[in-house]
């Protein structure tokens, strides 16, 4: 028994050990940490997982979270003011959104590295009538492993992730993964 | 039992991770594996501006005297109304004004220890753009500045926008500013060099024609007088919408080099350099930096970083992901024969999240190469991080710079007698701040 415990201890250990070793013997000993971090990297939305959840005030200042979405689809766009590709496809989120009542879903538009006054300025310039939100210091941007906008989520009314898109969304694609989110069974 | 079996699994996937990092040129530069250059001792960090008026997008560059100069961006709102211009709303009257914002500068004698009262640049209220597209400014032989600056086009939308320029009035003010772009809301991230010709370059993305998609580069040249020496012209195409360009100059001008990202039909976007043999007026085809095989249909906002050493070498820096997030990092690269060819990437540091990095590079008298860029902490917040390639190939230890309790972005580099100064913009919810560190160089 006793030597079933230090063999355990050793096995824990030594990945530890082998860190610190290859740290000293490295020459870009933050690279290599980074290498061990980026071996196991954190779990990020796929179609079939839980969305990350999130809380956020949109533009008005009403509270918003993942859960208060809960019990229809949501459609999720990530977006910038300063983005040319997600300018190019705001006229079709704006779309979802006119028909996301007869559609029985939502959608909330986050916008990410931007400020409120840009945002406000966006928002009367483009016409957008969907709610949107501000994440400030990027927190939801990160946790939806986002390295860059536009992007959009289709999250069923159970809150899991039915389909993704990175990049411009297009009419075929959106009505695509719509129908993919309502039909989902959890 | 399980356990003690699933175990040795772990364990020789750690060996395998120490394996690659052992032996990856990507991964650990050669340089540094040879021996480390010593890490700088940068001063405590300095805020431009003022607090309240949420100081962003802060760009250095050295004056011919040795003083250092910064411009940045501030809420034109926290300004005392004592202003001549007029608010400007986008013309039309039909749209909401936008976030006004000034720019600032202000002049260091003493390393950016201390700084003189700011001036402000711009004339008239504008709404003058920041992050990747933030002011820049330049310096010609008889002390000069010289200031671009970007504003919504006349519909508000950042992503047509115009380039305004300004110079120095010779009375400790700035002249009114004009808009460089001859197409009316199609230009962004301007770049203005002064040319040892003793002309200014600026060079620009333009969408004037927007249909192929990919954009082109415009030029423009312009006396120490202001007066125009050339109209706009085009000086290469199949740009990536954004970012930030890099210019380098050589044989006193005659060669301009200048570094961008292409985007391919298949929306793959690699880093390229344009060579001009006869002053920037035409340029010959570009040559790939690196085939990083970044395939991305969505905004990457993070451009290059070019200098030039006494050797003549080019250095570039630059942010991709790559063909998988695992290659995903700020890389430099090297070109020995005047851009005909680089050396294969080196990695500076490997991205720690998903995060578009943003990264700048200078050059110092002695060869020596600057890095600074973004990155993630261990706690998810994006910090400035520092090295240095001395002339002899060392690679320095990786410095972290910032402290931000929110997010720090953006830096920029410029050097000046005996100093290499860092700045950069840190935001923390909805406030934001123009930072400084300096540090010794040299012997």
């Amino acid at each position: 028994m006793k030597r079933f415990k230090t063999a355990t201890i050793a096995l824990k250990l030594a990945p530890r050990a082998l860190l610190i070793a290859l740290l000293w013997a490295s020459p870009d000993a933050a690279s290599a940490a980074q290498l061990l971090e980026q071996a196991s990297p954190r779990p990020g939305p796929a179609a079939g997982r839980a969305a990350p959840g999130f809380q956020l005030h949109t533009l008005d200042g009403k509270p918003i979270s993942l859960e208060s979405y809960r019990g229809k689809p949501l459609v999720l766009n990530f977006f910038a003011s300063w983005c040319d590709p997600c300018r190019e496809e705001m006229p079709l989120i704006n779309e979802l959104a006119a028909n996301s009542e007869k559609g029985n879903y939502r959608v909330l538009g986050i916008a990410v590295e931007d400020s409120r006054a840009a945002l406000d300025e966006f928002k009367k310039e483009a016409r957008l009538i969907f709610p949107m939100a501000l994440d400030l210091n990027n927190a939801v941007k990160r946790s939806y492993r986002i390295f860059g906008p536009p992007a959009t989520f289709f999250i069923d009314a159970e809150g899991v992730v039915r389909a993704m898109v990175l990049g411009p969304l297009t009419q075929e694609r959106a009505l695509e993964a719509l129908r993919k989110t309502a039909a989902a069974k959890n | 039992m399980k356990n003690c079996f699933r175990r040795p699994k772990r364990i020789s996937f750690y060996l395998a991770c120490g394996l690659l990092a052992a032996c990856s040129s990507d991964l650990a530069p050669r340089g540094a594996r040879e021996s480390r250059g010593e890490a700088l001792r940068f001063g405590a960090q300095i805020a431009l501006g003022r607090a309240e008026a949420n100081p962003a997008a802060p760009f250095l560059r050295a004056a011919p005297d040795g003083r250092l100069f910064a411009v940045w961006t501030e809420d034109a709102a926290a300004r005392e109304s004592n202003s001549s211009g007029h608010a400007a709303f986008h013309g039309s009257g039909k749209m909401a004004p936008s976030p006004l914002r000034d720019l600032l500068i202000a002049a260091s004698a003493d390393g950016g220890a201390t700084w003189s009262s700011a001036r402000r640049v711009n004339r008239s209220d504008e709404a003058i753009q920041g992050e990747e597209n933030g002011p820049k400014l330049a310096f010609g032989a008889d002390h000069r500045a010289y200031a671009v600056w970007s504003i919504p086009g006349e519909k508000g939308d950042k992503t047509r926008a115009n380039i305004r320029f300004a110079m120095d009035d010779g009375q400790g003010g700035f002249g009114s500013a004009r808009t460089l772009n001859e197409v009316k809301d199609a230009a962004r991230f301007a770049l203005i060099e002064f040319s040892p010709d003793g002309s200014l370059l600026v060079a620009w993305i333009d969408r004037r024609i927007d249909s192929p998609r990919p954009r082109q580069l415009y030029l423009m040249k312009i006396a120490g007088d202001g007066r125009a020496l050339t109209k706009n012209y085009p000086a290469g195409e199949g740009l990536c919408e954004c970012c930030k360009l890099g210019i380098a100059f050589a044989d006193g001008g005659k060669t301009v080099y200048i570094a961008d990202r292409q985007v391919s039909e298949k929306q793959i976007r690699n880093h390229v350099l344009r060579r001009s043999s006869d002053g920037g007026n035409s340029f010959a085809a570009p040559v790939e930096i690196s085939d990083d095989g970044w395939q991305v249909a969505s905004c990457p906002h993070s451009g290059p970083s070019l200098g030039r050493d006494s050797r003549g070498w080019l250095h570039v820096s630059w942010f991709t992901l790559g063909r998988s997030e695992s290659e995903a990092g700020i890389y430099y690269s090297v070109s020995k024969d005047g851009g005909k060819s680089f050396a294969p990437r080196r990695l500076v540091q490997a991205n720690r999240a998903p995060e578009v990095l943003y990264n700048s590079l200078a050059v110092g008298a002695d060869d020596t190469v600057y890095l600074a860029w973004s990155n993630l902490d261990a706690e998810n917040r994006a910090q400035i991080f520092f090295r240095a390639i001395g002339a002899d190939g060392r690679w320095s230890e990786i410095q972290q710079l910032s402290r931000a309790r929110g997010d720090a972005s953006r830096p920029v580099l410029a050097l000046g007698p005996h100093r290499l100064h860092v700045a950069w913009t840190e935001t923390d919810g909805e406030t934001s701040r123009a930072l400084l560190r300096s540090a010794r160089i040299g012997r």
